[in-house]
């Protein structure tokens, strides 16, 4: 019989159809929620279906999913009573925690800002660029931009909390499975079974110390011969913090069975452990097994990025392009390096390619007005300031947006425009440090001195990595003949930005003004 | 990693002048140059180590004796040491050298190691006013009041400064005063002064194992030179500021100089049969050190240089250092002829000049706080130092050190042939400045009209954004203000600080209040309203207050809060605080 186009022969069709196939179909297609309704017919007529109660798990679980490889937040509790770390200063090169172990010579912080870490900021935000190590816990627990919160977050909190909520309030009539009264042992024998579950009480149910009972017992029942069991036992520890039970089921893993993912979660473990090192040896391993793999190449840039080997990592961006030529983060980091290096016209290209890819954002529309004003591109650059504010979706983005067109406004001379533009910046984002700043140099223009000093006094409160408040700081408390103020406020520069030559030349002429009789 | 290769290299170098014969780094030996000597002290040849131990706290100070790396013996002092020699006070065999420790206005001899005599320096003259207003209050025929007020009055005018104990009077509060009138006033009054510096002087022979006299600079601005056996002033001498620094040559019968640095930053040259100085030296910076060199001085000044004078207060050099003095002291080798200077430095470098040529470096693994360089033991060459951190090291000259003299003077400098990393201009560059060139005219058109639009979108937005207040910067010139908000903690109470900041020059602010606005289903403010104090321009007044997250379910929302005038509707300023999300329901 064919099916014909006339709805009743259609819905007769669907009652026929078997119900389970119908939200094995679902699930393919990606809607969870309805072949989790599916299931749960299914298994309100027969319990023991172990196939619908098997894909309900599954659909549930991939509703919440978020691939762990990725994911990366370190707490507040690891950064500030981290017990892993062997030395307090570790040596130059070896470790991602030393902000200053800048030996790719990459652009300085006069070039290319910092983030609060202490790195240069990068081309594309990943869950671990923006959280630094701060270095005081009052530091840590403050809120320097409050909404784009750059805070750690505490451990068991944070974006998994926030998940496993966010999954409890899809279902108002309790949870699916009860899972105190889970009989784990039976489950770790029926492996057809074990694995959809383990799965939904480490993801679905955020349950990481039952799914650590659930994957000892199923690895156990597995004579310790399955690498899968190996890797999800390596995630609860790394979870729960045991780094280095991690590393070995992780490495036991890889044993059995050489696969991509491994080599990620073994090597965010020695990131974990601040071994930049061996996590980069883990990856050229990886890339000798699986040459060319486009993730392992990434991690590799990504490393190289964080430890300010800045030139090391655009190289292996470009061969993540050679391999992927879409691949966004690459295209971004290239990009945002030539507008560093004074090459705004090649960055301009890569920034375009993203728009030919169909990125489609504020933040895109804004480097590449940035891109064009540098690169002599008058015509466009404006149009594409307006572009990115049409596109805006957040206040902070906005902010980010009034503070460029602020620069350009600088650049072209209207100071005017200027003062208007970093107004608005601080309309949208109170805490926008560099905004501050530049606001006060444009009061000093104007001879508001108070006003600049107070700016200048909020910038630097607001953003201690920042060298400049600091350095400006100085130098207005030095034309004031506030000569102690303006040494306290070079020496904070100085920390800062070590290299910074203004700083040091303000720095010598005040000790050799303390020293003169 | 290249450079610890270097650095290794580079002590590699030093040691092949230097031997490192000790170091210990907890010592627990905190001194200066000026309390540091080398003596043989039981005559047997055998060259000890005396250290004036200045201690950690109060109390502590102690005479040390070193014999080798050992401690030989301790002696308790009274007070904190200024200064330590060692010299010879009689002719009788063994010739045996006594050590002088200067504390205060004392003199301690030690001789065999056991005290021997105790010299004080004479009394300075007392301010007869003085002296009549204790003795009224004596006869209690003043109270403390009138006598404070008459005490300062004498200060204030008097050219003999007031006693010790006057000024501790002065610095009294009103209600201890009358006790400590009643414990003193039956003692008589005395001025004593301190010794700041200390030095020797050989009495008429020239010999290494000659009799010498003591040379003590004082806070009284005087030089005393005192004879070694009976303690009796021979001569007295005056300078125009206090001496810091000293140091004597000749012999005191025959002709002498002494070569002092003072507080005022200059250095006077005192003769025989001369009670004022007879050369001044102005330096452009206070002197850290002070060393002779046959007939030259040299002077580390605190403006991290090095400078040569004659003794006749003519420059004739200056090196420049890689950071400020520390210490100073003479690297004096009579067997191979050799002297040099040993500079101290902050940055843990020991430096070699001979005249103004660095020829040698030594790296230190601390700060070195005082260096001597001498007999120690059996060995001519020993440089002993000891750090900040109280640590002890000794070094021992290698015989065939050999320092080569090279002049230092620089040719062009080493930045001049690196070159600078300048990127290529780009073929893409050219095309788009060929571009640019081509279509100018219409470029500037579209940039222009752009330019408008965006001028009056900004314009625009400001002004919308001043209507509404929204700035965290008031604009108004009566009431320029800027506000900025600090969220701390972790949920679910956190803590908002409001930093507001008066930016007007000279008029303070005056009836404001702060106001908050949010949703009262996810937050509670134990006080959601308060009204600020005065605003004194130009200081921060950080104002806190408590907000509690009443939701558990991770949400976080905007708090507003304005800055009003009182009896106005319109708010002056307007924040917007994006809360953190609460993370305290982890602990649930």
């Amino acid at each position: 019989m064919r099916i014909g186009p006339s709805g009743k022969e259609r819905s007769s069709v669907t009652l026929t159809m078997d119900p389970l196939f119908l939200a094995w179909s679902y699930f393919r297609r990606r809607k969870f929620q309805k072949c989790s309704n599916i299931c749960t017919k299914v298994l309100e007529d027969n319990p023991y279906d172990q196939a619908a109660w098997s894909l309900k798990t599954r659909a549930l679980t991939e509703m919440v999913y978020i691939d762990e490889v990725d994911v990366d937040q370190e707490g507040i509790a690891e950064m500030m009573l981290d017990d892993s770390s062997i030395a307090q200063v570790a040596r130059p090169g070896t470790s991602l925690r030393l902000p200053g172990t800048a030996q790719g010579g990459g652009p300085s912080p006069a070039v290319r800002p910092m983030t609060q870490s202490g790195r240069p900021i990068t081309g594309f935000v990943r869950p671990s660029t923006q959280s630094g190590r701060p270095s005081t816990m009052e530091q840590a627990i403050k809120t320097p931009r409050t909404a784009n919160t750059t805070r750690p977050v505490t451990n068991s909190s944070g974006r998994f909390v926030r998940l496993g909520t966010a999954s409890m309030l899809t279902n108002p009539d309790g949870p699916f499975i009860n899972l105190s009264r889970l009989n784990l042992t039976k489950y770790a024998q029926k492996p057809n079974l074990s694995k959809t579950l383990f799965e939904y009480i480490f993801h679905h149910e955020n349950d990481v110390k039952t799914a650590l009972d659930l994957a000892a017992l199923a690895t156990e029942h597995a004579q310790f011969k399955d690498w899968w069991w190996k890797v999800q036992l390596g995630k609860c520890y790394y979870r729960l913090g045991l780094h280095r039970e991690a590393e070995k089921q992780f490495r036991s893993a890889l044993n059995h069975q050489e696969f991509v993912d491994t080599y990620l979660y073994l090597a965010k473990v020695y990131r974990r452990l601040d071994q930049p090192i061996t996590a980069l040896n883990l990856f050229k391993q990886g890339l000798d097994h699986f040459p060319r793999e486009v993730t392992l190449l990434t991690g590799i840039a990504r490393i190289h990025e964080e430890m300010n080997n800045i030139t090391s990592a655009t190289e292996y961006y470009k061969d993540v392009l050679k391999q992927d030529n879409t691949h966004v983060e690459a295209i971004a980091c290239i990009g945002s390096n030539h507008f560093y290096t004074d090459q705004p016209e090649i960055a301009l290209r890569f920034f375009r390619r993203l728009l030919q890819m169909g990125v489609y954002n504020c933040q895109l529309y804004n480097n590449l007005g940035l891109c064009c004003f540098y690169a002599q591109q008058y015509d466009m650059t404006l149009s594409s300031f307006e572009r990115a504010l049409a596109l805006i979706s957040s206040d902070e983005e906005q902010a980010d947006v009034w503070y460029n067109l602020g620069h350009v406004a600088v650049g072209i001379g209207d100071l005017t425009l200027a003062y208007q533009c970093f107004k608005l910046a601080l309309v949208f984002n109170n805490d926008h440090a560099e905004a501050y700043n530049n606001l006060a140099v444009l009061e000093l223009r104007k001879g508001h001195i108070e006003q600049a000093k107070a700016f200048l006094q909020t910038a630097a409160s607001l953003a201690p990595h920042m060298y400049e408040p600091h350095f400006n700081f100085a130098v207005l408390a030095d034309k004031l003949g506030d000569l102690q103020s303006s040494y306290m406020a070079a020496q904070k520069s100085e920390d800062a930005f070590p290299e910074h030559v203004d700083t040091q030349q303000i720095l010598k002429n005040l000790r050799q003004h303390f020293a003169v009789l | 990693m290249s450079s610890v290769p270097m650095e290794l290299k580079d002590s590699a170098v030093t040691s092949s002048k230097w031997l490192d014969a000790h170091y210990d780094p907890v010592a627990n030996l905190y001194t200066f140059s000026s309390c540091i000597a080398l003596a043989d002290l039981h005559g047997d040849g055998d060259n000890k180590l005396v250290v004036g131990d200045l201690g950690t706290g109060a109390g502590n100070t102690k005479l040390k004796v070193y014999r080798g790396i050992g401690l030989l013996s301790e002696n308790t002092l009274l007070d904190l040491p200024t200064g330590l020699v060692s010299f010879l006070m009689d002719q009788h065999e063994p010739r045996t050298p006594a050590i002088a420790v200067a504390s205060g206005p004392f003199i301690y001899i030690y001789k065999n190691l056991r005290p021997y005599f105790k010299f004080t320096l004479p009394f300075l003259e007392v301010n007869t006013l003085e002296q009549d207003v204790w003795s009224q209050a004596r006869q209690d025929m003043i109270d403390t009041m009138t006598l404070k007020e008459m005490l300062e009055s004498i200060r204030a005018k008097a050219d003999i400064p007031l006693s010790v104990r006057s000024l501790r009077f002065l610095m009294l509060e009103p209600q201890e005063m009358e006790t400590y009138v009643n414990l003193h006033k039956q003692q008589p009054i005395r001025r004593q002064t301190v010794i700041t510096c200390i030095g020797t002087l050989k009495k008429n022979m020239v010999d290494e194992d000659a009799v010498s006299c003591l040379v003590v600079g004082t806070e009284s601005q005087d030089v005393y030179i005192l004879d070694p056996e009976a303690f009796t002033i021979l001569s007295k001498m005056s300078l125009p500021s206090v001496p810091t620094l000293m140091d004597v040559t000749g012999q005191f019968d025959v002709e002498f100089r002494i070569i002092i640095a003072c507080r005022n930053g200059n250095i006077y040259i005192l003769r025989r049969d001369s009670p004022k100085p007879k050369y001044c030296i102005e330096l452009c910076s206070h002197p850290v050190g002070l060393v002779r060199m046959g007939k030259n001085v040299v002077v580390g000044c605190a403006q991290e240089t090095l400078q040569g004078y004659t003794q006749k207060g003519k420059k004739l050099w200056t090196a420049y250092l890689p950071a400020p003095v520390t210490t100073m002291a003479v690297l004096d080798l009579p067997t191979r002829g050799f002297q040099a200077v040993l500079v101290a430095l902050a940055n843990c470098e020991v430096h070699v000049y001979r005249d103004k040529n660095l020829v040698s470096t030594i790296k230190t693994p601390d700060v070195v706080s005082s260096i001597c360089f001498g007999r120690y033991g059996r060995e001519d060459g020993t440089l002993i130092m000891t750090t900040k951190g109280g640590g002890l090291i000794v070094k021992i000259l290698k015989r065939t050190a050999v320092f080569d003299e090279r002049d230092s003077a620089p040719g062009p400098p080493l930045a001049q042939s690196i070159r600078l990393n300048v990127p290529k201009k780009t073929k893409l560059y050219v095309d788009q400045t060929m571009r640019e060139r081509e279509n100018a005219v219409a470029m500037h058109r579209a940039f222009q009209m752009d330019l408008s639009r965006l001028r009056l979108a900004a314009a625009r937005t400001y002004v919308k954004a001043l209507e509404s207040s929204l700035t965290p910067v008031s604009a108004s010139l009566a009431e320029p203000l800027k506000m900025n908000a600090v969220v701390q903690g972790l949920g679910p109470s956190f803590k908002l600080t409001l930093n507001i900041q008066n930016t007007a020059v000279c008029r303070p602010v005056m009836n404001l209040a702060v106001s908050f606005l949010y949703d009262d289903r996810l937050y509670r403010m134990r006080t959601a309203f308060f009204k600020i104090p005065l605003l004194v321009p130009g200081l921060n007044y950080p104002i806190d207050t408590f907000v509690e997250c009443l939701s558990e379910k991770g949400i976080s929302d905007i708090i507003k809060v304005f800055v009003l005038r009182e009896g106005k509707s319109v708010p002056l300023l307007t924040a917007h605080i994006n809360m953190p999300a609460s993370e305290g329901l982890a602990l649930n």
